[in-house]
Formats: structure tokens, C-alpha cells, sequence
């Protein structure tokens, strides 16, 4: 126990971001089997970093380097209660009687790793030769998990599958498709504005800070919350942007239903409006600026097409109402002065809007509206002009054309770190498999006999593709989802429709569900088979820095013996490619790696070969002075201190992706592929809907419930560590530590709700139970929520309930959000601002489940070495 | 040996609970000979962020203020030691002996800052050594090393940790009315504001630039801030449990009078102003 043993260091992944990026390592200390410490790292004094030089100022980044706290806490989770240890088979699964309707309740048993084997291998040939292909199995691997080069990577399912097709001739699979799941109302709906398809729907960040950190003078913190989000995703990056802004002298305008994290600290102002009202504020925004004439005339009239509908639509020229901010007002829940004061300081100063992954606004009902209404009044105020950008505070920096969004040498950037092709199963141009459906649909694609929607979904999909049709099952006849394979364990507690999704699990018509995890959690424990996958710390892989602001790569070792006969990842699709006799796909992983990082500058440029790359462990690529940087720019048509993804279209004639060209308030292509969709116009509108305040549900569920990115999770990750939970639940009255749900203090004396008591959030999809904290953090009418709390299922006076507060067990399907109209529709995910309300409980009434959600509980089958 | 101190600055931390988690990291099933046996998994908070909720909507803000062990030079557990267990390193750090510690809990009682723990599983009290085994190896508290925002800094004293790192105000002590002369210096640390919006009662736009000023009624000394773009003002640093009159004027408006108590932040809320006529 004494720190005076020797001990080894060892980098090590951070365990949250995942898709095979990495922030900075963890510098672990280890002896033995034990992690002793995880630092932060720092960044040599030889390698060079950059300074954005301004009129305002030189601005660096320091050098240590800090990720999220959930980071430094992830040894807790290696020797977790809930550590699946060895290949588990559920007691009552067979393959002639697969007790369907158990799941989720049952027990489990170890067995070896040789039957799990051959057991996966029986069934994939069992449903080849019932249903003559691979398209009955579902496969959930979106990459999202642990990030890792490779062996802790969820793709390999695809890639495995993929193989099979290639190689074995047996067919497609059911590939499920990554959604847009944190940048919703930008794919869906600014793309229809402005393009910018590669960069998921937002401009493009080349060299945007040098433009931002000379220019700028106030910055619209849209739902951005750096300390939570940014700091999760991109390390402490994301906290050093938002000092830039604040030495800068740059003013911070957060508008949101909730102060969050970042907000509560570094805003200037905050403007609380309620959730999913972001278009009515456009909408007034804009009828401020027309009516006073402060915006930017001649940029509406030679950058965009369809301004002066759009101004009839805002002026109430259309039969429709003024959308005035005293219109605005009672819908937003904004003082129109308020807004007319917004209106008018953000026309009169040099503005940029911030965005980064999330926030309630792009994530809610309808969040394409809000998405193009938001480019609309960007470009009436001239987005792409000095000052006047779209903002991300945070990396990755993928979102360029040519430009990292800080000084970084191009060539860096193409070939400095290896980037795993397998990002394509989920951050690519189309699903690989014509068998495919939207993860929002999951569910749907198993209970419903049919379901038809517009749209791949995939990340890099063409604006086109959000017109085709599509459908499940492909074809009539088809035998749809017969098989699971899940090697996300995050569907109930990140997406909509949770509760659903565990009816989805135990629906009669899946044979057999395959689950590979490190923990029995979430919707693990509703496997017939678990295969034990491993945390980063027990094994080699390559980190491939690219959620920073620089690049870099560094060599894992592996830092402790594996935990009971788990494997990577990677090793346990390389096992089973092996029984089917894929041995050629799937090379050892050092095979692997070695070839991945013999393509990059560190290997071709600096001359390090694999094996001293192996052991020097790490490659930090040096950034430009400002003077190469400068000149750098000067090629790619860029002055000093320009910067922005609208830069070219702004200054030098430059075009955008959409069919006109230029900014489309009125999108040509919603005009001609679907003129008549009521959900989409070609005109972005206001729109009320069945989970808008006013709706008939409203009347039984009056609240709105807003659901962000946790600021000590990562997403679903790390919610089961008690050093993470002591700090960020609230303790009941029964001593549980429940998720906290945030309350106004208003809403809360209706209900006679006192912070600490614990209440029930339901809705007609069922209920979850949470820890009140009443705070003036939210705004009256709304509860905000964070997504990711770890299922605990309960029952309160007999009925089904989560004791855990995983709030998305409660959240719509893009098929019933609506309630407009009767066309088919994009799958848009909605998992903030839904309609609920909040009833305090008495906790003696509550009682542990004896049927769904006891297996996840059960332990006794676990860990006997 | 210069005497070792921490600078807390509460105007840069964000609540972000590194801290928390970096010092568990260190120490829980860690032991540190001399000077620490291992924290228990969880229920000690060697370092802990008291959040403070500030303000009403839509003037809301968070102020964090990050507590461990004061390290104070008249130190009430020291005294209340009927061990003397509790040992001040001659860099001035206070740590707990846990091979003389015998657990009677009376540091804990005495401690104002209440920040020593029990460990009921070794039955002894502990708390911050100011990571005395770091310190004694060169490297900073990793409290101090974790912190992104550099809101804790450490060092000696005589190196100017305080001169440099307290940029230009002089620290101030947390709770100085204990009298205990920690050794852990602030800047920051909470005072009242006095806080609101001014509108144009007739037009409903708001008033930028009027001039809200706030008198205390019995020392003397006036604050003048004016209103911003939004209409909002706000009077920082105010004293604590005092009496002001708040003034705001604007030309061309009849002038606003309240008399407002500082017994916490203070909202004015919407205020109204009329035209003169």
C-alpha cells in the first residue's frame, strides 16, 4: 500500500470520446496489478506550441494537459461489482427455448470462452441457414465508447460482419447507423441553409480563433458549456478557449433554459428561455433588425436567396402573426425587452455564435427549425465576416476544408496521426450495408412489422440522401431483426425510447442477443450471451491525439494483467473472424497498429521507426510560429487575422453546397424534392407540436424536461463509480443516492417539492425516479435532467420504475414527436425539451424489482476465480 | 525552510471537482509514510468545493469556494490534541501522526473549518497533509497540479507565491474571526452584490448607462456603476450586513431611491422608471 514501491508509468487512453480518437493519455502509475495514480499529462518543453498574435494580445495554450474528472476516477471501474469477468451465459437461454420475455431478469452462468465460441458460431450459422443471410442481425457498434486506436474500438462488430458478407459470402447485415445524435438540428436543418455536409452541417473552423480573438467582440454561448461537454470530449482545450474569450475582452451571452456549468461562471449574461424555443427568438431577433434596419443589407442581398419571403413571413405579411418580440415573449418565456436588447447588441457588435456537441437546443423536437432559423439570422448579420463566425470551443478540428482552427501545419494535419478506417462504419458518406437502419429506429425496427423514413442518418450523408426514402424490413417477407448484437450497452440511457428499447430486447421475435461489455449495466444484462471486453488499462493499443488542439500519438502499454479471461475488443471479433475462418482479415492487433503508424509523418517524415516509436512512447508534433502560420494562410487565401469556414464564400465570391450557391433562406431543395412535408418547409418557421407547451398532453404533463450531456459522466460511462456518485447525486431520505433533476423554486412550491426529496418524472412512456435540487439554475415550467444516470429497476406501488433517473427511458421516438401531419419522416432524435411532470414519492414505497431489471442486480454468477 | 502556503482565487474556480476526484486518486488505498495512512473509498473530502447558489433568475450566478485543511499557524486541533499527534512540519504544514493518532475525534470538533475526517475502519482522524510526500519529492499538491483553471497555487511563501500568483491584491484569510492564522490565503472570496434591471416604464425598452450608485448609510464611502446594454447593473464587493441606499438616475428620468440590506446578494429585480416631465 505504500507509494515507496517502484512503480512503471504508463500512458493511457482516456476512456470517454472514442471513434478511435483520443485526447492526451492518462499518465497512470502502476506496480504491480495496481493503478496507483492517473496525472495529467504534460507537455514538453522541446515540443513547440503556437501563439495566435492579435492587436488584443498573444494567445497560447499551456501545457499541462487535464481531462474530464470521470478520467482520473476510471481505475474504479476495473475491479467494479459489476465486472464481467468471463464469457456469461444466461440460465435460461437455449437455443430451442430462448425465454425471450427473461431478459433482463435472469441469471447467468460462466462458461468458457471455447462454448461462448462456438455458441456465437451456431447461431450466426443457424440464422444463414434459416434466412439465407446476415440480415436478420442487428449490429449495434456506433464507436462511441472508450477511445483507443483499436482494441477497445466499438466497430468491430460491423468489420466482423462486413468480412462475413466479403469473405464468406453470407450475406448483408442489419447495420445500425450512428444518428447525428449531438448536432441534430444542424444535419437536419442548417445544412438546408448553407451546406457544409463534410462538417456535419456546421461551418467549417479554419483558423477561425485568429479571426474570432482579433475581431470579436461578443460571443453567443448557444447551449455551449465548455465545462461539461468540451471538457468530456475535448480536454481542458475547451477550458483555455473560453479564457481566450474572456482576455480577449470578449462579452459572453449564454442563452438556455439552464445556467449551465460553463455559464454560471463565465457569462456576462444570461438569457433563460424556455426549451425548444430557440426559433420564436430567431424569429424576433429577426423582426427587430427589419424593423430598426440593423442588419447587413448588402450581405442578404449578394450572399443568400429567399430573404425577402422570409421577411414577409417575419413581418406577418403572410397572414401569420408579427414575430415581434412582444410574440416572442410569452413563448420564450423572454422579456421582449430583453430580446430587443439582444437584438441590438448583437447587430451592433461584432458577434460569433458558440456551439459545441450539444446543448438542449439542437437535440429537442423540431431541432431542424431552430438549426436553420439560427443560420438565418447569422447571415443577416453577415456570418463569415470579420468577428462574425460560428464558433466550436473545442476540437476536433475535422471541422475544416483546409485549416486547423488554430496554427497546425498541414501536413500534420493530413498525415501526422493514424486515423482507423473503421471510423467509416459510423461517421461516413452511407451506411457500407444496404441493410441498414437509423439508431433512433432500433427500437421500431423490432416491434413494428414495417417502419419507412427519410434519411441514412450517416454523419457525411449528401443533403440529397435526406430526401430518399427508406424502409425496414428491406423487403416484404423478410424476416427483419431476429438477432442482437450489441456492443454499444448504451442504447436506453443515451437514446429515445429507452423503456421501449428493453421491450424491443425481450420481443419473442429476437432468438438471440449477444452483448460485449466490460460491465452488466445498461442494456447489457438483457444478453443471452456477454462476452467480457476490457478498460484500456489491459492492453497495447496506439492513442491517436486528435480531440485536442494539437496532434499527437502515443504508445499504450499495457498497464495491468487482463481482469479475468476478458479480451479487447478487437481480440474478441478476432476470435470469433478465426472460428469462421477470417484468420487473413484480422492480423494481430501489433500487426495492425504497426501499419496504421508506419503511414504517418512520424514514421515517413521524422524517420521514427515502429519499434523506437514503441519505445520512446510518444510523438507530439510541433506547431507553426505565427510568422509560418501567417504564411501558411497567405496560400490558402487567407489574410493574418482571417479565419471562418465562410471566408472565401464572404470575401472572394466563393460558393456554398447549396443548389443556389448561396445561404438559402428558402432551401431550393426542400422546394423540390419534398414541397409538401408540414414538418419541414422550404421556409423555417415557428412550429407548436404535441410535446410543445399548449399541446392536449401538456394539460397532464406541464413540464419540459431538458436533458444535456453530463458534466461527470461520459454519456452512460462512468455513472456506477462511487467516487463520481458521492459527488454528483443527491442523497434521499432513504440514504439512495438519486440523479439530480433541477427545479425552480416556483414548480417546485406547486408541487411542495423541497430539494433533497425525491421525486417520480413520468410521462405516458413510463417513469424514472430523481433527487430534487431546487435551484434557480432553470427556468420556470422546465427540469433539466442529464442523460447517462445507470438504470436501476424498481417497482413503486407495484409499478415498473427506474430508481437510477435514467431520464431517455422516458423520452419520445422520432416517430410519434410530431403529431404534423402524416408524412414520412427524417428520425430525428429528440431527447430534450419532451413533456412530463414531477410528483414528490414517499420512498418506503418503493421496492426492489423481482422481475425486469433483477439480473442486473445478480452478482452470485460473477467473479469466483 | 520557507514556509509553504496555498493562494485559493474563487473568481477562477468553476466547480469542476478535479480536485475531488485528483486527491481520491492520491490517497484512497494509498498510504504515505509518515505523514498518512489511506483515505477510506469514499465519505472524506480532503479538499471539498462548497458550491454557492447567487442570485435569483435571470442574475444567477455560481461561486465555488475549494476547502481543505487551513494549515493555520494557531491551530484548534492542534491544541485540542490530547495526543499530540497533530505535528506541524517545519515547512508549516499540519499533518496528523496516524501511528500516535489514537482516534478520539476531539480535532474533529475543534476543527472551525471542519475539514478532518474520521476514518472509522483504521480509528484515526485525517485529513489534507498538503500532500507532504509530494512536496517533500519536489512535485506540487494534486490538487494544485489537477486544477485547470489554476485556481489553487502553492508554494513558499518567501518565493512570492502570494506577490506574484495573488496578481496584485492582497490575500485575504477565510474566516478570520476563528483566529486561527491559517496559512491558506484567498482572493475572491464572496461579498454581497447588489444587483438588478432598469426599463423604461412607458417605452418597456431597457435603460442602458443610468447611474445606479449605493451609499452606505453608516460609513462612508459610495460605489457608481451604470447600467449595462441589457439594463442590468451590478454593485460587487459590497460589506456584508449593511445598510445602502441605492440611488439610480438617469437624465431625463424621475430618480429611484431604495434602501437595500446586504444580508446576502441582493435583487432589485425589474426596476421601472418614469420619464420627468
Amino acid at each position: 500500500m505504500s507509494d515507496h514501491q517502484e512503480h512503471r508509468v504508463v500512458y493511457v487512453s482516456h476512456p470517454g470520446s472514442g471513434l478511435a480518437r483520443s485526447n492526451f493519455p492518462l499518465v497512470c502509475h502502476v506496480a504491480g496489478s495496481k493503478i496507483i495514480r492517473s496525472l495529467p499529462f504534460h507537455i514538453p518543453e522541446d515540443v513547440r506550441l503556437y501563439e495566435i498574435k492579435t492587436s488584443r494580445g498573444v494567445y497560447k495554450r499551456p501545457r499541462k494537459e487535464v481531462q474530464m474528472p470521470l478520467a482520473y476516477a476510471w481505475k474504479r471501474r476495473v475491479h467494479a461489482a459489476t465486472r464481467v469477468k468471463y464469457p456469461l451465459l444466461r440460465d435460461d437461454w437455449s437455443p430451442e427455448d430462448p425465454n425471450p420475455q427473461k431478459r433482463g431478469s435472469s441469471g447467468y452462468s460462466r462458461i468458457s470462452w471455447d462454448r461462448a465460441l462456438d455458441i456465437v458460431v451456431d447461431q450466426l450459422k443457424r440464422i444463414r441457414e434459416k434466412y439465407g443471410s446476415m440480415e436478420p442481425v442487428l449490429v449495434q457498434a456506433d464507436g462511441h465508447g472508450h477511445s483507443g486506436y483499436m482494441q477497445s474500438l466499438h466497430f468491430w462488430g460491423h468489420y466482423l460482419f462486413d468480412m462475413i458478407h466479403e469473405r464468406l459470402g453470407w450475406g448483408w447485415w442489419t447495420q445500425q447507423v450512428r444518428n447525428p445524435d449531438s448536432w441534430e438540428g444542424y444535419y437536419w436543418g442548417a445544412k438546408h441553409v448553407w451546406g457544409f455536409d463534410s462538417t456535419l452541417g456546421e461551418p467549417p473552423q479554419d483558423a477561425v480563433w485568429d479571426d474570432v480573438l482579433e475581431h470579436s467582440e461578443m460571443v453567443i454561448f448557444s447551449g455551449n458549456d465548455p465545462e461539461a461537454t468540451g471538457l468530456g470530449m475535448s480536454g481542458s482545450i475547451a477550458l483555455e478557449m473560453v479564457k481566450w474569450l474572456k482576455k480577449a475582452g470578449i462579452k459572453i451571452i449564454a442563452i438556455s433554459p439552464d445556467l449551465n456549468y460553463s455559464a454560471s461562471v463565465n457569462a456576462d449574461k444570461w438569457i433563460p428561455l424556455k426549451p425548444n424555443t430557440d426559433a420564436a427568438l430567431y424569429l424576433a431577433l429577426a423582426h427587430t433588425w427589419i424593423v430598426e434596419g440593423l442588419y447587413d443589407k448588402d450581405y442578404v442581398r449578394t450572399h443568400t436567396v429567399g430573404f425577402e419571403e422570409f421577411k414577409r413571413h417575419v413581418m406577418g405579411e403572410d397572414g401569420g402573426a408579427a414575430k415581434t418580440a412582444a410574440w416572442a415573449e410569452p413563448i420564450t418565456g423572454i422579456p421582449s425587452h430583453t430580446i430587443r436588447a439582444l437584438a441590438r447588441e448583437w447587430a451592433g457588435k461584432k458577434t460569433s455564435l458558440s456551439v459545441y456537441f450539444g446543448g438542449p437546443k439542437v437535440r429537442g423536437s423540431l431541432s431542424h427549425l431552430a438549426g436553420r432559423l439560427e443560420a438565418y439570422v447569422l447571415a443577416m448579420q453577415g456570418i463569415g465576416r470579420p468577428g462574425r463566425q460560428f464558433l466550436r470551443t473545442g476540437a476536433p478540428s475535422f471541422y475544416k476544408k483546409s485549416l486547423a482552427q488554430i496554427p497546425r501545419y498541414p501536413d500534420v494535419d493530413k498525415q501526422g496521426i493514424a486515423l482507423n478506417p473503421m471510423i467509416e462504419y459510423a461517421i461516413g458518406k452511407g451506411p457500407k450495408s444496404p441493410v441498414f437502419i437509423p439508431r433512433t429506429l432500433a427500437t421500431e425496427a423490432i416491434l413494428y412489422p414495417f417502419v419507412e423514413w427519410k434519411g441514412s442518418t450517416a454523419a457525411l450523408a449528401a443533403t440529397e440522401d435526406q430526401f430518399k426514402r427508406y424502409r425496414f424490413p428491406p423487403t416484404d417477407g423478410h424476416p427483419g431483426i431476429r438477432m442482437v448484437w450489441n456492443e454499444n450497452g448504451s442504447q436506453p440511457g443515451s437514446w429515445g425510447h429507452g423503456w421501449k428499447w428493453l421491450e424491443a430486447l425481450r420481443s419473442p421475435q429476437i432468438d438471440f442477443v449477444v452483448g460485449i461489455h466490460p460491465w452488466l449495466e445498461n442494456d447489457i444484462p438483457f444478453s443471452d450471451l456477454i462476452l467480457p471486453a476490457q478498460t484500456n488499462f489491459e492492453h497495447e493499443d496506439l492513442i491517436s491525439v486528435q480531440r485536442s488542439d494539437l496532434l499527437a500519438m502515443f504508445y499504450q502499454d499495457q498497464a495491468i494483467e487482463p481482469v479475468g479471461e476478458s479480451k479487447s475488443d478487437f481480440e474478441i471479433h478476432r476470435m470469433i473472424g478465426q472460428r469462421l475462418g477470417l484468420d487473413e482479415v484480422f492480423p494481430p492487433a501489433d500487426h495492425w497498429l504497426k501499419a496504421a503508424y508506419e503511414g504517418t509523418l512520424a514514421s515517413t517524415k521524422l524517420g521514427i521507426t515502429w519499434e523506437q516509436f514503441k519505445e520512446q512512447k510518444s510523438v507530439i508534433y510541433d506547431c507553426p510560429t505565427w510568422d509560418e502560420w501567417v504564411a501558411i494562410k497567405k496560400e490558402h487565401g487567407f489574410g493574418p487575422h482571417d479565419g471562418g469556414g465562410l471566408h472565401a464564400f464572404c470575401s472572394q465570391g466563393g460558393r456554398l453546397e447549396t443548389p443556389s450557391g448561396k445561404i438559402e433562406f428558402v432551401s431550393s431543395r426542400i422546394a423540390a424534392l419534398d414541397p409538401g412535408n408540414a414538418e419541414r418547409p422550404p421556409l423555417a418557421t415557428w412550429m407548436t407540436h404535441a410535446e410543445t407547451k399548449g399541446s392536449p398532453k401538456s394539460q397532464k404533463y406541464p413540464l419540459s424536461v431538458v436533458s444535456n450531456h453530463p458534466r461527470l459522466r461520459f454519456h452512460v460511462q462512468g455513472d456506477d463509480i462511487d467516487w463520481i456518485r458521492e459527488i454528483g447525486k443527491v442523497r434521499g431520505p432513504d440514504g439512495y443516492l438519486y440523479e439530480p433533476c433541477w427545479m425552480h423554486p416556483s414548480d417546485a412550491a406547486e408541487r411542495a417539492i423541497s430539494s433533497g426529496d425525491v421525486i417520480m418524472i413520468h410521462n405516458q412512456r413510463g417513469a424514472v425516479l430523481v433527487g430534487a435540487v431546487v435551484t434557480e439554475r432553470i427556468i420556470p415550467g422546465a427540469l433539466s435532467i442529464d442523460h447517462g444516470a445507470k438504470m436501476d429497476l424498481a417497482t413503486l406501488k407495484g409499478k415498473l420504475i427506474d430508481r437510477g433517473g435514467c431520464i431517455n427511458l422516458i423520452v419520445p421516438s422520432p416517430l410519434e414527436k410530431y403529431g404534423v401531419g402524416k408524412e414520412i419522416k427524417i428520425p430525428e432524435m429528440n431527447v430534450s425539451g419532451f413533456l412530463a411532470q414531477a410528483v414528490k414519492i414517499d420512498v418506503s414505497e418503493i421496492a426492489a424489482s423481482t422481475g425486469l431489471g433483477h439480473g442486473s442486480t445478480v452478482s452470485g454468477q460473477l467473479g469466483k476465480d | 525552510m520557507g514556509k509553504k502556503t496555498f493562494l485559493i482565487d474563487v473568481d477562477r474556480c468553476s466547480g469542476c471537482s478535479l480536485c475531488i476526484i485528483a486527491c481520491k486518486d492520491e490517497h484512497v488505498a494509498s498510504s504515505y509514510s509518515p505523514w498518512t495512512r489511506p483515505q477510506p473509498d469514499t465519505g472524506h473530502f480532503w479538499i471539498n468545493v462548497q458550491p454557492m447558489e447567487r442570485g435569483r433568475i435571470p442574475r444567477v450566478r455560481m461561486t465555488y469556494l475549494p476547502l481543505l485543511c487551513q494549515h493555520c499557524a494557531n491551530a484548534a486541533c492542534i491544541k485540542a490534541c490530547p495526543e499530540d499527534a497533530i505535528k506541524r512540519r517545519d515547512d508549516g504544514l499540519v499533518w496528523i501522526d496516524p501511528e500516535t493518532c489514537t482516534g478520539c475525534g476531539l480535532c474533529v470538533e475543534a476543527c472551525p473549518y471542519d475539514v478532518v475526517y474520521m476514518n472509522d475502519e483504521l480509528g484515526i482522524a485525517q485529513k489534507c497533509t498538503g500532500c507532504a510526500h509530494r512536496v517533500d519529492e519536489g512535485s506540487l499538491p494534486r490538487c494544485v497540479e489537477i486544477c485547470p483553471h489554476d485556481a489553487i497555487v502553492f508554494g513558499d511563501e518567501t518565493d512570492g507565491v502570494l506577490g506574484e500568483a495573488g496578481r496584485g491584491e492582497a490575500p485575504e484569510i477565510y474566516h478570520p474571526e476563528y483566529q486561527a492564522q491559517p496559512r491558506i490565503y484567498w482572493k475572491g472570496l464572496p461579498k454581497p452584490w447588489i444587483t438588478g434591471a432598469v426599463i423604461d416604464a412607458a417605452s418597456d425598452e431597457v435603460i442602458t448607462g443610468a447611474a445606479i450608485t449605493s451609499v452606505d448609510l453608516f460609513e462612508d464611502g459610495s460605489v457608481t456603476v451604470r447600467s449595462d446594454e441589457f439594463g442590468d447593473f451590478w454593485i460587487r464587493g459590497a460589506d456584508k450586513d449593511r445598510k445602502y441606499r441605492v440611488e439610480i438616475r438617469k437624465e431625463g428620468y424621475e430618480d429611484f431611491l431604495a434602501v437595500v440590506t446586504t444580508d446576502g446578494d441582493q435583487d432589485m429585480g425589474t426596476v421601472r422608471l418614469n420619464k420627468t416631465r
